[in-house]
Order: structure tokens, then sequence, then C-alpha cells
């Protein structure tokens, strides 16, 4: 019988890898019996799906609010302009 | 459709704070995210000849960024080579210490979150979740956004962040994601 920490390692791995027979086995019947491992896993996985779904529609988690500053866009720009002119 | 470059004059302003958003999301630092931009346009510069209007301007930007930050991640973890897996190590044996009893059970009574969907619209639930990332030591945070958001294989991950086995790999995602969990837990308030 699984433990706790070994299943909540195995509802992270099984969101980068399929598991084997024996971790799935495990996994599954730890599952029908332990409610706050139901709970941690369940978590992890919306976790996982609302990340994907944020990589996927390119919406970056910053605010708007983060910006180059003036110095360093003026840097960049130098850098452009010198190329430019060559 | 094919797309068309604007002026390379245009690409600081149009797209300047959109690549460093995005660099800064992936390599957790504002310093290095501006010299990626930087090196970015510069590349594109280059490589403008070659653009054949498959993707749109920013697409194409963006995909070279993307190269830009792997070969940053490639360069530093080889420099760093020892730190993360010793890292993993670390985390592994106590790491999980704060959640679990010697038993391997868990020490707190967890619940789950109730429509997460909802919440994860939400504006204020992003500024904590990202707050909950940027607790995370810069690695932990890199290697959470390349599997999560870039949806890289653990295969590349490790190619990528020298990392020696992908059951280190595995075990520093477990503790990562349970962090965060716990971080969201506490902080966020209209679960």
């Amino acid at each position: 019988m699984l433990t706790c920490k070994e299943v909540s390692f195995l509802a992270s791995k099984k969101l980068d890898k399929k598991l084997t027979l024996r971790e799935q086995i495990g996994f599954l019947f730890h599952m029908r019996i332990c409610r706050l491992c139901r709970y941690y896993a369940n978590d992890l996985k919306s976790l996982h799906l609302m990340m994907q779904k944020k990589g996927k529609t390119g919406r970056v988690l910053l605010s708007e609010s983060t910006k180059l500053s003036e110095q360093s866009r003026a840097r960049i720009k130098h850098a452009i302009d010198t190329v430019l002119s060559q | 459709m094919t797309h068309e470059l604007s002026l390379p004059e245009q690409w600081l302003p149009l797209y300047g704070d959109i690549l460093f958003r995005y660099g800064v999301s992936r390599v957790r630092d504002s310093d290095i995210a501006e010299d990626l931009v930087q090196e970015t346009l510069l590349a594109a510069l280059k490589a403008k000849d070659n653009y054949i209007g498959q993707s749109s301007e920013k697409t194409w930007l963006i995909g070279i960024l993307k190269h830009k930050i792997i070969d940053y991640f490639r360069k530093t973890s080889r420099e760093n080579l020892q730190e993360l897996d010793e890292l993993s190590v670390a985390a592994e044996e106590l790491g999980n210490d704060s959640f679990f009893n010697q038993k391997g059970s868990w020490l707190t009574n967890l619940s789950t979150w109730s429509k997460p969907e909802q919440s994860f619209e939400q504006e204020e639930f992003l500024a904590i979740l990202e707050q909950c990332i940027e607790r995370l030591s810069p690695h932990m945070a890199q290697l959470f956004i390349l599997r999560e958001v870039e949806d890289m294989s653990s295969e590349e991950i490790c190619d990528v962040l020298s990392i020696s086995t992908l059951n280190n790999l595995w075990v520093m995602l477990s503790r990562i994601r349970g962090q965060l969990r716990l971080c969201l837990d506490k902080n966020w308030i209209n679960q």
C-alpha cells in the first residue's frame, strides 16, 4: 500500500509521464480510499490544465504594467540604429 | 495568408514590451530579459530577408526569442550543472517534511478548490499565482514554466537544464506543484 507522500509524487508525475502499470494500480487503489489525496491530485490537475491553457493562448502571466525601462529601451534602440546605419 | 514585416525601426515600439514580458516570465530576471530582447531584435534584423510571411510578425519575433531563451538556459545550466541536481536531492530529503508525517500521511486536513476554472480567469488570481511563482527559487520557477507553459517534454527539459535523471526532474516538479498549491490555497481568498 502506497503512502500519501508517494501518491502525491505520482499525482504530479502523472502530469508529465504515463505511469507504469504498477504505479497506476497503486495510485488508483489509494485514491479510492483516501479523500485528501483525491483533493490534492484534483488541484494539481486543475493547476496543470490552467497553466497549459495560458501557454496555448499566449497569455503571459505578468500584467501589462511590466514594461521595458526607458533606459533599456534607449539602449536597445541605439543598438538597432547602429546596425541599421551600417 | 502571408504576412509582411513592418520597418525594423517599428519593432521595438510595437513589440518591445510584449517580448520583454515573455522573457521575464520565463527567465525570471529583468536584466537578462532585456538583453534577450535586444539579442532577439538584432537577430531578427539579420534574418529579416528570410522571413516568408507564414506567421505574423509578432509570432516570428517570439519564435526567435524562444530560441534565445533556450540558448540562455543551456548555457547557464551547464555552468550550474551540479547545483540543480543537488537541489533536487535536498528537495527529496527534506522537501515534503512539512506536508507529511513520518509514516508519509498528510499532516494537514486539506480541502479541494471549488470551481477553479472560474477563478483562474480573474486578474486577481493571476496576480497571486505570479507572486507564488515568484517565491520559488529562480531555477524552480524556470523549470515549472518550461514544463507547464512551454509544454516541453520531461526529456527536453532535462537536456536544456542539464538535469541528470528524469526522476530528479519529477521530484522537483512534484515539490514545486505542492508548494504552489499550498501558496495559492493560503493566499487566494476568493476561492
